[in-house]
This record gives structure tokens, sequence and C-alpha cells, in this order.
């Protein structure tokens, strides 16, 4: 036979007690960002959120957000980032109207090495020249 | 993500509309066009007697896909001028196709798939490489095109995603099943001169209404890399994209069919024509994604990006283009893709291993029920979009393949022009080019599997070849009748 321990009902009214308390307990219904990458060096990547109707999302390089610039605002839950430059960008996001920004992604743009980009460059030329000869000596030979 | 209805360009009512209405074309034509099958080798081949202008058409329509009206903007988008140029680079693929063309079409007269080839050419095992080779490459394309059709819909009317699919999906499975190659040739020429007309509309009215200097200004001060010559990931996928272009093209059965089904001289002139043709296209359509910043709009998924300017730009008579032009475009690929695998299945899967004495009559009934087997596959792959980690993207999901198809390109042209290639290297270098592209996928990025595989694949052939050199008698694969070939000139009715 086992006893079942009921637990304390004092020790459950404290803990809601302090979910209420607790500064940013309310903001699990605010916006947030799902998953952002920390690092990209192909170029290109996305950036998901949830949590509002409708959004502002703002980009950024430094970390007080002095060049800050917003880049979207409306209803979508993703948008497509491509095209920047080797730099930190800080990303923030927060219910449109809102005062204060509910989220930040910090992703660094670090693209590949221009020596490794040229070497599968030469890579897929001689390839393509050993193909082409193939073709062209094939036909003749045939 | 999704677009939902309210901030939708098209209005559903008129997206029901233009979906039935060319849903039912594309199905009549294809009952129209495949009355006149009498036998298999007319299902499959179309008699083997198409002419230059339809073989032109068909050629170009199936390479103009979704991969040119909507991925080639995905990739103007993330790897800018470069990303466009270079998947204008897949024109060669069909440029180079063109002297295997002729050649295929007289060393295997009686041919049927790429696969008899491949049997014929470097015996079972290899054979079987090439067809595990073939089979995910034509499933992923299929899925590719099956979320185009979906992704398409969605953006432009806010028609769930799931419901665009299965509708292109199911009009593409009916008409293949009533019509054939025959039908799927047809209607590529109907679909050719939409393509052609739409995507040059679509551009011109682009630059007219955005204008070049909005553009250059915008990427310069929100995207400068999508302007720089030197991106590196840009630099490495120009070669990728041209070999996978080159690997999609000599290994698919979807251009062996048409080879085999071109008429004697035809070949050559109509795959270098189509090539050409089709050079400008991916250009054209890449190049409204690089209007976005100017257009200030929000890509929520790149491979939205064709679809999403395109409408804001041009508006509901934009949208509209739009919707007939990629429609046409998926509608001729894939098509040609369910007719072309369901070929390869039944003669080398279904009647190579499974029956070996099958009756034409049950190799012409086998095709038809593959042709809906695959469907099935492909729309139940393509409902998992964004899911699963490789189906996330049109381009993701497409260069997928790029590890595989790229890693066949030498067992083919050694095959037909190499008279001492050693099977047994033909075979490990299509496994050995695959791993290793499949590895550069994941460790890199998608942008140079395929360059990998095709230099792996090249290195192993050359090897083995040059170790153990084996001699070939080219007559051998015209006097070897490929199985089934009798009886698929007979009668089935």
């Amino acid at each position: 036979m086992t006893t079942e321990r009921m637990p304390n009902p004092a020790l459950l009214w404290a803990l809601l007690l302090l979910f209420w308390l607790v500064p940013g307990g309310s903001s699990l219904a605010e916006p947030a960002f799902d998953s952002p990458p920390e690092r990209d060096s192909a170029g290109f990547f996305s950036l998901d959120w949830s949590g509002a109707e409708r959004f502002e999302l703002e980009q950024a390089t430094g970390p007080d957000h002095a060049d800050a610039r917003i880049i979207y605002r409306g209803s979508d839950t993703s948008t497509t980032i491509s095209g920047l430059s080797d730099n930190t960008y800080r990303f923030r996001i927060r219910a449109e109207g809102a005062e204060t920004w509910s989220d930040e992604a910090v992703v660094v743009v670090e693209h590949h090495a221009l020596s490794r980009a040229f070497l599968f460059f030469a890579l897929g030329a001689a390839v393509f020249v050993v193909l082409l000869l193939a073709i062209v000596r094939g036909r003749k030979l045939a | 993500m999704t677009i939902t209805e309210d901030v939708a360009i098209l209005p559903e009512g008129i997206a029901w509309g233009l979906l039935i209405a060319f849903s039912i074309l594309w199905v009549f034509l294809g009952w129209f066009l495949g009355r006149k099958n009498k036998t298999a080798e007319d299902h499959m081949l179309a008699g083997r007697n198409v002419g230059l202008a339809l073989a032109t058409a068909t050629a170009m329509a199936t390479w103009v896909t979704a991969n040119t009206t909507m991925t080639a903007p995905q990739l103007a988008l993330q790897l800018g001028v470069w990303g466009m140029f270079g998947y204008s680079l897949g024109a060669l693929g069909l440029i180079l196709f063109a002297p295997l063309a002729k050649r295929i079409r007289e060393l295997m007269p009686h041919g049927f798939t790429s696969g008899d080839f491949i049997r014929l050419r470097f015996g079972k095992f290899t054979w079987r490489v090439f067809l595990v080779v073939s089979l995910i490459y034509a499933f992923g394309w299929l899925v590719s095109l099956a979320m185009a059709g979906g992704v398409l819909i969605n953006a432009l009317s806010g028609i769930d995603y799931r419901v665009g699919m299965t509708i292109i999906l199911a009009v593409c499975v009916l008409y293949t099943l009533l019509g054939g190659l025959r039908a799927v040739i047809g209607t590529d020429f109907v679909q050719t001169i939409i393509i052609i007309l739409g995507v040059a509309f679509i551009a011109w009215l682009t630059i007219d209404k955005v204008g070049f200097e909005a553009i250059h200004f915008n990427l310069m001060e929100e995207r400068p890399e999508l302007l720089n010559l030197l991106f590196p990931a840009a630099i490495m996928f120009l070669f990728n994209n041209l070999l996978f272009g080159v690997g999609e093209i000599f290994h698919s059965n979807v251009w062996w069919s048409r080879a085999f089904a071109f008429g004697r001289s035809v070949g050559f002139r109509a795959y270098l024509l189509a090539g050409l043709l089709w050079l400008p296209i991916p250009i054209v359509a890449g190049f409204i994604a690089l209007a976005t910043p100017a257009l200030g709009i929000n890509v929520p998924v790149a491979d939205m990006v064709g679809p999403l300017v395109a409408a804001e730009v041009l508006g509901l008579t934009g949208a509209i283009v739009v919707f007939i032009v990629v429609f046409a475009a998926l509608a001729s690929s894939l098509d040609s893709l369910l007719a072309a695998t369901s070929d390869l299945v039944t003669r080398d899967i279904y009647r190579g291993h499974i029956r070996k004495s099958a009756s034409q009559h049950e190799q012409f009934r086998a095709t038809k029920v593959i042709v809906v087997l695959l469907g099935l596959l492909t729309w139940a792959a393509a409902s998992y979009r964004g899911e699963l980690p490789i189906i996330g993207s049109l381009a993701a999901v497409l260069y997928f393949t790029g590890a595989f198809v790229a890693s066949a390109i030498w067992p083919v042209v050694a095959g037909l022009y190499w008279r001492r290639a050693n099977p047994t290297g033909a075979a490990l270098s299509m496994i050995a080019g695959t791993t290793l592209g499949l590895v550069s996928y994941f460790v890199i990025g998608f942008y140079v599997a395929a360059l990998v595989g095709a230099a792996v694949s090249l290195a192993v052939l050359v090897l083995f070849t040059w170790i153990a050199p084996r001699d070939f008698d080219w007559r051998s694969l015209a006097e070897a009748e490929p199985r089934g070939t009798a009886g698929a000139t007979g009668g089935v009715r």
C-alpha cells in the first residue's frame, strides 16, 4: 500500500504569488523571436516571431541602437533578411504601438572567406572545362 | 508562415475562377491530345516522331518551372545579382545535352529510359545505384513543384497552402493519366507561349513602375551585399548551379524520354534552341526580387518573393498574370516529371525487378497506377513544408537533390563517349559523389552540394578507368533490344 502525499496548499499559494509579482511574468504573452540564428555565413537568414496581432521589427548594429530603423510593421510573423555586410546586427520586436521592446535577437553576420569562395569557384570551373573537353572530344571520336 | 485572405492581393473568388478555368483547360487538352494514343509507345514516347517546334517548346517549357519562376527570384533575394545570373547558367544543361541527345538517339534507336542505357552500358549494379539517384531526384523535384503550386496560390490569394497544392497536383496527375507524353508535349507548347509573354510583361511593368535608379539606391542602402560581385556564397553558387543543371538534365528520364521521342534529326537542334531561349528567363524572373527594398514590402518566406513583388507592383492585373504564368510553368514541368518518372518506375522497377514477364497491357496499366501513386506520395511530402528540415523552402528541397544528380553527370558522359569507362567506377563515382556532396550540403550550405558531388564523382571514375579500363562495343546498345521493346510497339487496347 502506498501513501499519496498531498502538496502543501501554502506552498502553492506562495508560488502563484511569486509568479504574479516577478517582473516579466506577464511578458509571456508579449512578442518574442522564435529560435533566431546566432551566426550567419551564407548571407541570408530568416527571423520568426509570435505573440501579438501586429508587430514592429527594428534593426540596428550597435548595442545602443543609435542607428536603429524599423524594417517591418504589420501582421506577418516572419521575414527574410539578406544582403547584409559583415557585422553584428540587433533585431528587436514589439507589439505595434507598444512603448517598450519585448525581445531582442543578436545575429553575427560573417560571410565565408573569399579564399574559400574562390577555391570552390576554381574547382567548379575545372570540372566544367573537363566536361566541355569530354563532350567535344567524344563527339569527334564518335 | 502563410498569407491570410484579408491581406492577399488576388480576391479569393478570382483565384478560384482562374484555378478552375485553367484546370479544366489542361485536363481537356490532356484528354484531347491523348485520345490518339493506341500503344504504350504512343503513351510513353509520343510515337517517337516529335517535330522541331513542339520539341523545342517542350524542352524549354519543362525547364521553365517552379525553379525558374519562383526559385530564381528567391536566389536573387538571397544571393543578389550573382544569384539570378548563376541561375541562368542552368541553360547550359540544355545546350550541352544537345550533342548527347543526338548520340543517344543514334546509339539506342529502340531505347525507352535512361535506366535502359545505364543497365546495358554498365550492368545491373551501376543500374541500381543510378535508379536510386534518379528516383530521389525525381521525387525531390516533384515535391518542390507541388510546394511551389501551394506557395503561389497562398501568396497571391490567401487560399490555404495545402488546398492549392492539392488542386495543382491533382490536375497534373489527371491530364498526365489521360494523355501520356503526347498530352504533356502538347500542353507544353501552349504553356511556353504563356510563360514567355507573361514573364516579359511583368519585368517590363516592374522597370516601368519602380525604375532602375530606385532599385539600385535602396539596395545600396539596405542590402548592399546583393550588388556585391564578391559575395562569397554567391561565388560558390555559380558553378554549383551550372553543374546542378547539367546533372539534372544529363541523368533524368525527363530529358532522355524526349531524346527518344524527338524525330531523328530533331534532338540536337531542339535542345540547343531551347537552351538559348531559356537563358534570359531566370534573369528576367529573378530581377523583380531586387525591387523588394525599394517597395518596402516584407518577404515572410524567401520562396514567396516573386509572386509577392509582382502582385505588389502590378496590383490585381499583375497578380492575375503571375498566377497564370506560374501555373503554366508548374503544370508544364509537373506533368513531364510525372510521365517520365512513371515510365522509369514502370520499366526499370516494375518490369526490371518485380514482374519481368509483365505483358504490354500490364505495363500500360502499371504506368497509370504509378502516376497516381507518385502523385499521392508527392502530396504527402509537400504537406510537410516548413515542418521538416529539408522540406523548408523551394531552394532547400531542390538543392538537396543537387548532390545526387551532379554525381550522375560522369557516368552518363563517360558511358556515351568513353569506350573504356569502368562500370564499377561508374557506380562508386555516384555513391562517393552523393555522399560527399550531402556532407558539404549540411556542413557548408546548399550552394556547394552539386559542385562537390560532380568533382568527387569525376575523380573516382577517372581513377577507376585509369587503373582498370574495360572495353565496350557501342553496337551492343543498338543490337541489344531493351526489355519490352518488341511488345511496347504492339497494341494494348
